[in-house]
């Protein structure tokens, strides 16, 4: 036996070495391949055919806009002659189309005999229109770019400084004058140039953001006069039925109270009457608009409209203008027939060419794949062909040969690396090293990915956190984790029931939904104590069930504030709770301050590293002791007198507590509190984190924690950037994190050898 | 006939990696003869018994050496279906019936009577009718000739135990053209007029000319109904005598048979020790799966080593765990004079006991743990010591401080008192479960199969160590041993435990017969339980 051992052994030794070594070279080859690509893309041969394939790609972005000119046109004239019929009205609109549709082809399909080749007869007069065009455009854009950028950072340091929006929106009702000097107490911060360029911009900005806080102000009454005709009848149905006269006065009656403001009573009784019919056929629309209003209101993304142009970018401008007439010039030559189109369609066309001719970056692959993409590829052929494409594909082949090379050393140290890391947290570490390496390719910001990384870790770190005592207790992945979860979302929406903001809601929702899941943990211990053995089955069931069970409870229970209620029916609870009015992104923003770009989310981290620290502290007690060897030996902590019933209690109450606070420093960043079936994929992205970070189903430290949380946010941050800038479609991110999740997860279950505790 | 013998086993060598179980041993049985196998524990029967079978763990593990003859010719026998065909028949240990089935289908299980029809005439064999008249038939004829006289339509359900075993026997005669039987240890779960009944079967079928290999360990039953005893120890054979030229004695010293490399030795304690009792146990019954205690009586005095012997399964081990509360007992327990209350580990520790597990790796260590995080644990837990500070958190440097101290008193080999346990070796860990349990700083301690599954000079060391604590340190320490040998080299008395009682207690020096006879659970004259 021990002969057929050995002999299985050795080949799969020598097989992972040989395959590494195959690897090597592999990736020697790529790397090389790349490095000629690199090469290529330098010499003068290349910017020849890539100037060539450019002038092809200009020439046939006009013939082709020439061509869909004509289809227009065709087009155009079919439904002219359609119209004139007698019977126009009697066809139906999918036989129009069709005809027309036919008619536009066929003319195309005329046309395209005469001008879908055109050659570069004598190309020398166009290609220096081309090269002229590019030279304007690059200056034009790289000024547009500039100044665009600067009155940004102008626009959002403006949003970001002015304390309280009202103020500046009353004076610039008021007084033009009384906005400038309050605009001056900062304005020396800004470079005197683009302020005085700013200037008119910011006016109009001004004036802009008192009429948003205007219609803010309107929401808000809107808002309120909601709340007062849910509270006053509770059912819309019944309100429907009253008679027209006697709920209109009872509406007016009730406005009259709330509108203060005379200018807004009209607006809101006829925002009234909107609402009464809506409710009479069934929508609701008065959370759509309330939702829209709390978007806008907070909504500081940098609008252009404001922006002026300095006399220099006007200069440009001109130049590209008169460059692009030289270019249309030599197109017109080429093929005479464009001279023939109308204004309108010349624009339309200026706009593809001028695309086609500079496309905003001097990148060789961009300018490769763009023109390839416009048949600029006609142009070359044969090895020019090939050696260009190689130089297109260098930076693939690059990543590619790294990747291999990454594979190859992992093979080749497999037994070194695995001994020390484990076989899953190697494989993951080198993802994420690869991660970070494509990113820096694929021109993805890495401090941007690493801000993100640090506040998801902040999100979901005590949520992982939650996960040890369960696993130091001895009842594995605590899946039913959602019990606490639901526990900490109903002390957040206690805390909205009351109106609490600020620190004070903050430590109040933690409180509340800490208490809540005291007595749940507790009973919830008593079950799993009862199922020892198949505590990962019956938590992942308990935990699911528990939902559904909430999802009746979050429609039963007797909240009553209009803020977090469904407002049509009275009662039940919303889906989704804003937290923006109260306390979102608190804790991320306490002393949170940038770092080479990366902005630390000072205060959520230190949370999370204080309870990293109590839990440390807790395993060293006593107690904790004790509950650690309940879960990797339970027989062991029996013959030491231990109650191991006890222990598993205690784990499994503190594990139901710190995802109740978990959750609400999880909304708290998220800026949103979600219910209903929201906490049911929970279980699963702690577990993998904390799988993922080394820890086993047996054995779980605060080291595992922090180094799986940013682990696995850092591969599902980087990789979902990454996946979406390489593949096209948006759902790639999303199925890669389900699959890296379960995964990890299905690993971690082959090595527990399934229920074999008593 | 051919020949002399039925069955010839000779010169069977049997290793599993390095280590031989088996070592040249010769079995010869004539038809018609009842052949008792005896031996201890691990002295090689099983195996035995596996190579006559052909099991798939003997073929798996690079076969044997040697040959077998049957009927005088050589046969390979390359698994239980081939020894079947070849007229080979067990009697299980285990009884391998189907509950729901009757005793008649459990009988004819898988040799069914069958009628044909013309559906079956077409589609095979597999679809032919049972003929339930000639199979009820012949199941009754099987079960008379064991003696049963009960319906052979009822079903297996329900049955005592005892019937099982009879039925399981009707199985193995009802075959046709059976040669040998073996029974492996037919009686271990029978009352005695049923073992009685059984020894009677025995000899019937013997007299009908079928050869019969009997594995016991009780050696009246080996006396009453044996022709010729086979004696192995230590997987070598010892010696094979027909019953008239022996005795009960003279097999119970040759089955233990003192070894003349004595594990270590230890100074005899000059005067008896006659202290006050330690502990007393009166009436101890303990549930402990394959350990039951059934009505144990003993008393341990203050200083003294006590050793528990016996085989395996007999119930040597329900005693400590029983009184450590790890399974449920019922019984009285005094220490030192103060009723002990039982099913209580907390209670039992905190009144001064202490447990070395026999379970090392599974009930003895934290395996992932370090060695000096084992050694304080129970102290830890039990006392509340090596904590400090405020909050109470563990003491690194006092921990490490005491487990560098026993690192160094026990001689565990170790990189650093950080090592995780499991990487230790195995004597190394008896060694750290050991100073978990003097942590506690026991007035009584038990130590349960400490030598288990290490090698000899880590075996010195712990026996040393214990010799050490009772003899200098004057701690009451009761062994429980499956090595006879070492128990006779360090106990100042011997308890053997034969089916969940005390059979006898013996000094070291007594006889082999002694320890032999009690261990078979041969009731001695005077040999009453203190």
């Amino acid at each position: 036996m021990s002969q057929v051992l050995k002999k299985d052994a050795k080949p799969k030794g020598r097989g992972r070495k040989i395959l590494s070594v195959i690897l090597f070279v592999l990736s020697g080859i790529l790397l090389v391949a790349a490095v000629c690509g690199y090469y290529l893309q330098g010499t003068e041969q290349t910017r020849a055919s890539l100037s060539a394939m450019r002038t092809q790609a200009v020439l046939h972005t006009a013939s082709d806009g020439l061509l869909d000119a004509i289809a227009s046109q065709a087009r155009s004239e079919k439904l002219k002659e359609l119209r004139a019929r007698k019977d126009f009205r009697t066809l139906g609109l999918d036989e129009v189309n069709n005809t027309c549709d036919s008619a536009a082809a066929e003319a195309r399909a005329a046309a395209e005999a005469l001008y879908s080749n055109p050659r570069v007869a004598d190309s020398a007069g166009l290609e220096t229109a081309v090269v002229g065009l590019e030279n304007a455009l690059s200056e034009y854009g790289t000024l547009r770019n500039a100044e665009r950028e600067a009155y940004s950072g102008i626009y959002v340091s403006l949003v970001e400084n002015v304390p309280d929006w009202t103020d500046l929106a009353d004076a610039a009702g008021e007084d033009d004058s009384a906005l400038f000097a309050s605009l001056s107490a900062w304005s020396e911060e800004l470079s005197s140039e683009a302020y005085a360029h700013l200037q008119p911009g910011i006016v109009r900005l001004a004036r802009d953001m008192a009429d948003k806080e205007r219609a803010r102000e309107d929401e808000e009454l809107l808002t309120q006069l909601t709340s007062a005709m849910t509270g006053a009848v509770s059912d819309w149905s019944e309100y429907a039925g009253v008679e027209d006269e006697a709920l209109w006065a009872g509406l007016s009656e009730q406005v009259d109270g709330l509108a203060e403001n005379e200018r807004f009573r009209d607006r809101l009784l006829q925002a009234a009457k909107e609402r009464i019919s809506a409710a009479e056929s069934g929508e609701t629309v008065a959370e759509a608009v309330a939702d829209e209003g709390a978007a806008t209101v907070y909504d500081t993304v940098t609008d252009y409209s404001y922006f002026t142009a300095t006399e220099a970018l006007n200069t440009a401008s001109a130049a590209s203008e008169a460059a692009f007439e030289g270019l249309w010039s030599e197109l017109t030559e080429i093929i005479p027939d464009l001279s023939e189109l109308d204004n309108k369609m010349r624009n339309s066309i200026r706009t593809t060419l001028e695309n086609t001719v500079w496309a905003g970056s001097n990148d060789f692959t961009a300018r490769y794949n763009a023109y390839a993409a416009r048949q600029g590829g006609t142009a070359l052929s044969g090895s020019t062909a090939l050696a260009m494409q190689l130089a297109a594909s260098a930076q693939n082949i690059l990543i590619a040969g790294i990747a291999l090379l990454l594979l190859a050393a992992l093979l080749m140290f497999w037994t070194r690396l695995t001994g020390s890391f484990g076989v899953p947290r190697t494989i993951i570490t080198l993802f994420f090293i690869y991660l970070c390496l494509a990113a820096v390719f694929y021109h993805i910001s890495v401090p941007m990915m690493l801000s993100n990384v640090l506040i998801r870790m902040g999100m979901y770190g005590i949520l992982v956190l939650a996960m040890m005592p369960g696993i130091q207790c001895g009842i594995g992945l605590n899946m039913g984790m959602t019990i606490g979860c639901i526990a900490g979302l109903l002390g957040i929406v206690l805390s909205l029931q009351f109106d609490m903001a600020g620190w004070g809601g903050l430590l109040f929702a933690c409180a509340s939904g800490a208490v809540v899941a005291l007595p749940l943990g507790w009973a919830y211990s008593k079950l799993l104590n009862r199922m020892k053995g198949s505590e990962m089955t019956i938590s992942t069931y308990v935990g699911f069930s528990f939902v559904a069970l909430m999802c009746i409870g979050w429609m039963m229970l007797p909240f009553n504030n209009p803020k977090i209620i469904w407002l049509l029916s009275g009662h039940g609870l919303r889906v989704t709770h804003s937290l923006l009015g109260s306390y979102a992104h608190l804790l991320d923003n306490f002393l949170s301050f940038d770092i080479l770009g990366v902005e630390v989310p000072t205060g959520l981290l230190l949370f999370l590293l204080l309870g990293c620290l109590l839990m440390w502290l807790f395993s060293r007690s006593r107690t904790g002791i004790a509950m650690t060897a309940v879960g990797s030996n339970p027989r062991f902590a029996e013959a030491s007198g231990i109650s191991v019933n006890r222990m598993r209690t205690i784990g499994t109450v503190l594990s139901t507590v710190i995802a109740a606070v978990g959750i609400v420093i999880y909304s708290q960043a998220f800026g949103y509190a979600q219910l209903y079936t929201a906490p049911r994929q929970l279980g699963f992205i702690a577990s993998s984190a904390i799988l993922i970070g080394g820890a086993t189903v047996r054995k779980a430290k605060v080291s595992h924690v922090l180094f799986g949380v940013f682990l696995f946010e850092g591969v599902l941050v980087l990789g979902q950037q990454i996946a979406n800038s390489a593949v096209a479609g948006g759902g790639l991110s999303e199925v890669m994190r389900i699959m890296i999740s379960n995964g990890i997860i299905l690993y971690a279950l082959t090595q527990t050898g399934g229920g074999s505790r008593d | 006939m051919a020949s002399e013998y039925i069955l010839e086993m000779n010169g069977i060598t049997k290793e599993y990696g390095s280590n031989a179980v088996l070592k040249d041993v010769t079995l010869r049985i004539r038809p018609g003869e009842i052949h008792a196998l005896l031996g201890e524990n691990g002295a090689g029967k099983s195996t035995l018994m596996n190579v006559l079978f052909g099991m798939p763990v003997i073929h798996s593990t690079g076969g044997f050496r040697g040959e077998v003859l049957l009927e005088g010719a050589p046969v390979k026998i390359m698994s239980p279906m081939d020894a079947m065909a070849k007229g080979i028949g067990m009697v299980h240990q285990e009884f391998m019936l189907i509950p729901g089935f009757s005793i008649t289908d459990n009988i004819k299980l898988n040799r069914e009577i069958s009628r044909p029809w013309p559906i079956s005439r077409i589609l095979g064999k597999d679809l032919e009718f049972l003929n339930r008249p000639a199979m009820a038939g012949d199941a009754r004829n099987a079960l008379d000739a064991v003696g049963m006289n009960i319906d052979e339509y009822a079903l297996v359900n329900g049955l005592p135990v005892g019937h099982m075993q009879f039925i399981e026997i009707a199985r193995e005669i009802d075959k046709t053209g059976m040669k040998l039987l073996v029974f492996d240890e037919p009686t271990a779960v029978l009352t005695e007029s049923e073992a009685a009944q059984l020894l009677g079967v025995m000899k019937e079928i013997a007299a009908k000319g079928i050869a019969i290999i009997f594995i016991t360990h009780r050696l009246d039953e080996v006396m009453e109904a044996a022709d010729t005893v086979t004696i192995l120890r230590d997987g070598r054979l010892v010696q094979t005598l027909s019953k008239a030229e022996t005795s009960a004695e003279q097999l119970a010293a040759l089955m233990i048979g003192r070894g003349e490399d004595s594990i270590i030795h230890v100074e005899q304690r000059g005067e008896e020790i006659s202290g006050n009792v330690a502990m007393s146990i009166r009436n101890l019954w303990v549930d402990m799966p394959g350990e039951v205690c059934r009505g144990i009586n003993l008393d341990v005095r203050k200083g003294e080593i006590l050793g528990i012997g016996g085989l395996a399964g007999q119930g040597k081990i329900g005693i400590p765990n029983g009184i450590m509360g790890l399974y449920e007992a019922v019984g009285s327990v005094s220490l030192f004079g103060q009723d002990l209350p039982l099913n209580s580990t907390t209670a039992a520790l905190k009144a001064g006991l202490a447990f070395v597990s026999e379970d090392r790796r599974g009930v003895g260590l934290l395996l992932d743990q370090s060695i000096e995080d084992n050694i304080v644990f129970s102290a830890m837990q039990v006392h509340g010591e090596y904590l400090s500070g405020p909050l109470r958190l563990k003491n690194v440097r006092k921990i490490r401080e005491q487990a560098r101290e026993m690192i160094e008193q026990l001689d565990i080999r170790c990189t650093s008192s950080l090592q995780a346990v499991g990487t230790l070796s195995g004597g190394n860990q008896q060694k750290v479960c050991v100073a978990r349990a003097l942590m506690l700083k026991p007035k009584f301690l038990f130590v349960s199969e400490p030598t288990r599954g290490i090698d000899i000079g880590a075996k010195q060391l712990v026996l040393q160590t214990l010799v050490r604590l009772g003899r200098e340190q004057g701690m009451t320490i009761v062994m429980v041993s499956s090595e006879l040998q070492e128990l006779r080299s360090i106990c100042d008395r011997i308890a053997i435990i034969a089916e969940g009682k005390v059979a006898a207690i013996l000094k070291p020096q007594d006889s082999d017969t002694a320890f032999g006879l009690a261990m078979s659970g041969a009731k001695m004259k005077g040999g009453e339980a203190v």
